[in-house]
């Protein structure tokens, strides 16, 4: 899993828990885990906000007392002018129009953080060595590390170079498939794509014709 | 003056001694020479098969080297020379004579060294007959094919010269890839890691696609073809002359572009243009199309 598949699946981290593959990410990703941090500690402030703002019965009172005594709310809770608002039992609750505006500031704000996040520039190295260690864009797949087990056995010393060629060529896939994402309008985003893809075939193609007895 | 003395001196002796021994070490060098000559002749096998008009001949030799050449006629000459007796070379024909094979393989139970394991391959072909070529480290060498020439190899260089009026399929992984003289030809080269170079290729199709490999091309890209050139991380250097009649196009998504080839901006750019990461133009009537495009490397075009 990488940072990518990762973010689009962490609402539902936050609100569910993760799966297994997704905790091992968290493990290896220092930026995704800041991320997760980040969110939690957003969702648990939004949580006390509510209490806090929420005014005590007696407000409610004053402010009834106040609408009687200048006419605006009848005796059975109906507002005089505008005659279509009822008091209900709903409006009783302790849900204030402020109380919902930072609940509703927060849920922004959550909503700003998961779609503006962009991970942490890391340096050059740092981030290579993260990305060869858990970026499935640079590793290789089940099908990948099946081809590569048939082609050692026929050729111990092709492995390595075949390793790095997939690991290249995932690593285009990888970014076309980001790029195609960004930009779907873009032809020349999809013709990367598909030139990646007929890269990785040709490997594949040749590897097969190796590891054939 | 005694110009043929009979009588050796006492001082000659020794010379005559040293010349006998270097006459028993030149014979013994000859001897020598024709030993190594007679086996490598054993090594080395020549053949004629007859081959139909427009029929393929297929060759699979996975070390050593591979070269191939245009000759008038009806047969296919090949020549090969095994470099040890652990490998053999199996050559196949079908009786209408529309295919021929030629694969080298090690024999069962042997293990030659690399050195052993090599064989050279010299294959001449009459026009208009297809050519498959699959090595792994063996360079392959095309000169003057008319017919379609489909080569691939993993490490070996793939070098193609003078082909006019063809299909030219080449795939590479990490082997470097030379056309020179290539004209009318729909060229089609994909390449992981191994740098593609091109000088004087035309055709109404040049496609070029790598991974990491460099791209660089000379030439007008005359014709009124495409011209594709993509890449990933590889850089696409390009030397155009002042009469090459383009609409040219030049993009890397995270990478950089450099012109200074002088192009007529477009009215209509078929994508937003970027400073530094794209341009377009077109050079005299733009009668052919190039797009250059790479993810994240160098995009260069010169005046040549």
């Amino acid at each position: 899993m990488n940072c990518q598949q990762f973010q689009e699946v962490l609402p539902y981290i936050i609100e569910t828990g993760g799966k297994p593959e997704e905790e091992q990410h968290l493990e290896t990703c220092a930026s995704c885990a800041a991320l997760v941090d980040e969110l939690r500690y957003i969702a648990e402030q939004a949580k006390l906000l509510l209490p806090m703002y929420d005014p005590s019965p007696r407000v409610w009172n004053n402010i009834e007392q106040s609408l009687h005594r200048e006419g605006l709310l009848l005796p059975e809770g109906r507002m005089s002018r505008l005659g279509h608002i009822t008091k209900t039992p709903i409006q009783t609750k302790n849900w204030t129009p402020l109380g919902w505006a930072f609940a509703l500031t927060a849920v922004i704000a959550f909503a700003a953080v998961l779609t503006n996040y962009r991970p942490r520039q890391l340096p050059q190295d740092q981030s290579l060595a993260q990305n060869i260690a858990a970026d499935p864009a640079t590793t290789m797949n089940g099908d990948d590390q099946q081809l590569i087990s048939q082609l050692a056995q026929a050729d111990p010393d092709a492995r390595g170079v075949y390793e790095n060629s997939l690991r290249e060529v995932n690593s285009y896939i990888s970014d076309a498939q980001q790029a195609a994402k960004q930009d779907p309008d873009d032809p020349a985003a999809r013709e990367f794509l598909l030139e990646a893809y007929q890269q990785k075939e040709m490997l594949y193609q040749m590897a097969t014709a190796r590891s054939l007895p | 003056m005694n110009l043929f003395p009979t009588i050796v001196t006492a001082e000659a002796r020794p010379r005559r001694r040293g010349r006998s021994r270097l006459l028993i070490a030149a014979a013994g060098a000859t001897v020598a020479l024709c030993a190594v000559a007679a086996q490598a002749a054993e090594n080395r096998k020549e053949a004629k098969l007859e081959i139909a008009p427009g029929g393929n001949v297929t060759i699979v030799n996975n070390s050593g080297s591979v070269a191939l050449r245009s000759a008038f006629g009806r047969q296919v000459l090949v020549a090969y020379t095994t470099h040890s007796d652990k490998i053999e070379v199996d050559q196949n024909s079908t009786a209408d004579k529309q295919r021929i094979e030629l694969r080298s393989h090690t024999l069962a139970g042997q293990k030659p060294t690399a050195d052993e394991a090599k064989v050279d391959f010299e294959i001449t072909v009459p026009p208009g007959v297809s050519v498959n070529v699959t090595t792994v480290s063996a360079p392959v060498t095309a000169e003057g094919l008319s017919g379609d020439l489909s080569l691939s190899s993993e490490s070996g260089q793939i070098s193609v010269h003078n082909v006019a009026k063809s299909h030219l399929h080449i795939r590479s992984m990490n082997a470097p890839v030379s056309l020179t003289g290539v004209t009318g030809t729909h060229v089609d080269i994909q390449s992981s890691g191994g740098a593609v170079h091109m000088s004087n290729v035309t055709g109404p199709r040049v496609a070029v696609g790598t991974t990491n490999g460099n791209i660089d091309y000379r030439g007008d890209c005359s014709g009124g073809g495409d011209y594709v050139l993509t890449t990933h991380s590889g850089e696409i250097d390009m030397w155009l002359p002042p009469s090459a009649s383009v609409d040219l196009s030049a993009r890397s998504r995270t990478g950089s572009v450099e012109n200074e080839f002088p192009l007529e901006a477009k009215i209509h750019p078929t994508f937003p243009p970027a400073q530094g990461r794209s341009f377009a133009g077109t050079s005299n009537s733009g009668s052919s199309s190039v797009e250059l495009q790479s993810f994240s490397g160098k995009i260069r075009v010169k005046k040549q």
